[in-house]
């Protein structure tokens, strides 16, 4: 492959009342075609995620027109928090064909400030099935939850198996300007938080979140600081956790189909952005993607695995757990991040040798998985 | 498609049906036009028994009716019914925990008191408790 993440752009997460969801998207959407040293008319498509917020028949053309720019390709598009992974991925085709040169993927929300927790719950628990999960009374947690439940009965862990994920995310977060969570958390504190849907706490779980994410995918190169997109990989095997199959809910085959199409092995990897919603989704994505084994995640985070100069540098902006959660933005921030790594443009927080990077999301109930590889410098 | 027959809870009766592959045997429980092992388009739904393996329990505190519920934890249960399929279910046995065997009951929702408009009359909901838990 040879599409170029020519420009990324993150804005800093957390509640922070005021822009709408167009507003973050256009604040977003700056910062990456300044990025990308481009201006806004040399942009000839558009793909925009969706805003729970804002919800909307055409993200994209609204974007457009409120941005100011007239694409020839313009489209919305809507798989949970895979999205902004099937944006990157759909735009990298769009440039292979020869269809678009510079593709705008941008995503915003006003998420935390713009509407109740209580609504923000109620639409995101519509994941679930809705004749046989919704009436039960779920929430997108609960069902986070089940999986957690399941996960620790299954490997004979305790209420602290998951703990040192997001105390990792955390350590992280400190080191990283624009994170919503900074303050230092123990194991302790994670064991301690109130309990949101047993046996997950509130350090387990995201928080929600105001900000935005865009990126630019060229055709070719505009400075010698865009990156190649080597490699795309999807799969989409269920909807609803009633349907999911444990020993394969489709990561392992999203990542496959990445690294595959990059030619490169896990070995190969210096930095990794991994979905986590939860401390359990970054838990069963790391092990069905064979990092480590299973049931040892949390171990693997509390002996340092997933540090900077650990064996899978990860999130190191600090993930959806601590850097924050404002939708598809949220999934975004992760590229954003091992771009700055694989630039070598992370300062103190930088990993050595930084050349090859996996990013993968899950939207839904681990239900859509896309996996991207990204590459420093041109295309070999 | 429509719900399969014999009804299930979510038409008021009080059952759990799964549907068998008429090809393949594969099970399930959702509602699926082919079967997602084998594409059959002819499938047979029949009630099952209630009973399986309890694999995972939460206690939801914050609901979506919002964090300053003062509702006790709403409980929910994966069970592997012994037919296969996966079935989720909420709980009224605080002592069921993954690995219990585990049989279903039907118990009234209560009333939705802020939205009556979206829950005119009472429904049935899947309820686990551990086998043998009166």
């Amino acid at each position: 492959m040879t599409a170029q993440l020519s420009g990324v752009g993150v804005t800093a997460f957390g509640r922070q009342p005021g822009p709408d969801s167009l507003d973050w998207q256009c604040l977003a959407a700056d910062l990456a075609l300044a990025d990308a040293t481009l201006e806004p008319g040399e942009i000839d498509a558009v793909i925009t995620g969706y805003s729970t917020v804002a919800g909307h028949l055409m993200p994209a053309n609204l974007f457009a027109e409120r941005f100011g720019i007239s694409p020839a390709i313009a489209f919305g598009m809507s798989v949970g928090g895979a999205t902004g992974l099937a944006m990157l991925a759909q735009a990298a085709r769009l440039v292979e064909s020869g269809a678009a040169r510079h593709v705008l993927v941008v995503a915003g929300e006003n998420r935390a400030s713009g509407q109740s927790r209580q609504t923000s719950t109620a639409v995101l628990a519509q994941v679930g099935h809705a004749d046989l999960e919704v009436p039960l009374g779920g929430t997108v947690p609960a069902y986070y939850a089940l999986l957690a439940s399941r996960y620790l009965w299954a490997h004979g862990l305790g209420p602290d198996g998951l703990a040192g994920l997001p105390v990792q995310m955390r350590s992280h977060a400190v080191r990283k300007t624009g994170a919503q969570f900074q303050k230092p958390i123990s194991v302790a504190d994670v064991l301690e938080s109130r309990p949101v849907a047993e046996p997950l706490r509130l350090l387990d779980c995201c928080p929600v979140s105001d900000g935005g994410a865009a990126f630019v995918v060229s055709a070719a190169a505009t400075s010698d600081r865009s990156l190649t997109i080597a490699g795309t990989g999807q799969a989409h095997r269920h909807q609803h956790l009633s349907a999911l199959d444990p020993a394969d809910t489709g990561a392992a085959r999203a990542a496959d189909g990445a690294l595959s199409d990059a030619g490169l092995a896990w070995e190969d990897i210096d930095v990794y952005g991994i979905y986590d919603s939860f401390s359990i989704t970054v838990a069963l994505l790391v092990e069905e993607l064979g990092l480590v084994p299973p049931g040892r995640a949390g171990a693997y985070a509390q002996a340092g695995a997933f540090e900077t100069d650990g064996r899978f540098p990860m999130n190191t902006h600090g993930g959806l757990l601590s850097y924050g959660h404002c939708g598809v933005g949220g999934g975004m921030a992760h590229v954003a991040e091992v771009a700055a790594q694989l630039r070598h443009e992370r300062g103190a927080s930088q990993v050595a040798a930084c050349d090859a990077a996996y990013v993968h999301a899950d939207g839904g109930v681990l239900s859509a998985h896309v996996g991207v590889v990204l590459r420093r410098g041109g295309p070999r | 498609m429509s719900a399969p027959e014999p009804a299930d809870w979510t038409r008021g009766e009080p059952r759990l049906v799964v549907v068998r592959c008429d090809r393949c045997g594969m099970r399930w429980y959702l509602p699926r036009v082919h079967c997602p092992l084998c594409g059959s388009r002819d499938a047979t739904p029949s009630p099952a028994g209630g009973r399986g393996l309890c694999v995972a329990v939460t206690r939801l505190h914050v609901t979506s009716a919002g964090p300053d519920d003062d509702s006790p934890p709403l409980g929910l249960a994966l069970v592997e019914l012994d037919e296969g399929p996966l079935v989720m279910g909420r709980v009224h046995d605080d002592a069921l925990a993954p690995g219990d065997r585990a049989r279903v009951s039907f118990v009234e929702d209560a009333p939705d008191a802020d939205r009556p408009e979206d829950r005119p009359r009472p429904r049935l909901v899947p309820s686990f408790a551990r086998e043998g838990f009166r």
